[in-house]
């Protein structure tokens, strides 16, 4: 059953990239939603993937730069303490309440990604990543798993736990060759 | 049944993640997986990612059954 919304879900992904691939550079939301059953699955597109193949991206001329790896490799320990400084900070007197963790979830990922960008570390992408949930006795599974290259790419993690909600907070760093 | 959790997440990370690389398209890909119980509780989500707009993007799935809720986002990023 899970396997027959995955599948439904995987098709209506790569039906959607196909038309989109017309427009260009535009920023769409859609969100369809397929039955089976008794599991529901909901789609959301938030941006189109690139366009490799088709159209040449404009006018920016890269010259090579002959380097093979990154000159400021990406500082694992700094992001850790700076995720642990900021999570307490928010949310160690904290309860959970629906509304007000919701305006937290956003501004504290937003506050992750300025604190990264601040340490300028050349040709990263970041991918900041936040789950602030309440405790209620029930159990969760959190896993990930990515397509880089080891050697440059990597990731940083924090857990935060008080009475009543955990947050964790994933930060993930690509290098852009 | 919680020992099955683990499994599951691992399972459908990888299998999204080997169904993504054939797609054969040069993009690094990171997929996150978030499976709870169904038990009352309230869950908040957000992400917020410094790349380049006009080459890069993302998608989430959400999905739930009578017991739990699965929650499945991929980032893509041009190469």
């Amino acid at each position: 059953m899970s396997d027959v919304a995955k599948d439904k879900a995987a098709r209506l992904l790569k039906k959607r990239g196909s038309v989109s691939s017309l427009s260009s550079h535009e920023v769409k939301a859609k969100e369809t939603i397929g039955k089976t059953k008794d599991s529901m699955s909901t789609v959301s597109y938030i941006d189109e993937p690139g366009q490799q193949d088709d159209n040449p991206r404009p006018a920016v001329q890269m010259e090579n730069t002959y380097q093979l790896g990154p000159a400021k490799r990406f500082p694992v320990a700094t992001v850790n303490n700076i995720l642990k400084d900021v999570l307490t900070s928010y949310l160690q007197e904290e309860k959970y309440e629906a509304e007000l963790c919701r305006q937290m979830t956003k501004t504290i990922c937003e506050v992750i990604k300025a604190r990264v960008k601040d340490l300028m570390i050349p040709r990263y992408k970041i991918i900041v990543l936040i789950n602030i949930g309440q405790l209620n006795e029930q159990n969760m599974r959190i896993g990930s798993r990515c397509l880089w290259d080891p050697t440059n790419d990597t990731f940083s993690s924090y857990t935060f736990k008080n009475t009543s909600l955990f947050a964790v907070a994933n930060v993930y760093a690509a290098y852009f060759e | 049944m919680h020992s099955r959790v683990n499994q599951w997440t691992s399972n459908v990370v990888e299998q999204c993640l080997s169904q993504l690389a054939k797609l054969g398209k040069p993009f690094k890909y990171i997929v996150t997986c978030v499976i709870m119980q169904k038990n009352g509780a309230g869950l908040q989500t957000a992400s917020s990612c410094f790349w380049d707009n006009s080459t890069d993007g993302s998608c989430t799935v959400r999905w739930e059954n009578k017991s739990m809720y699965c929650i499945v986002s991929v980032f893509g990023l041009a190469l």
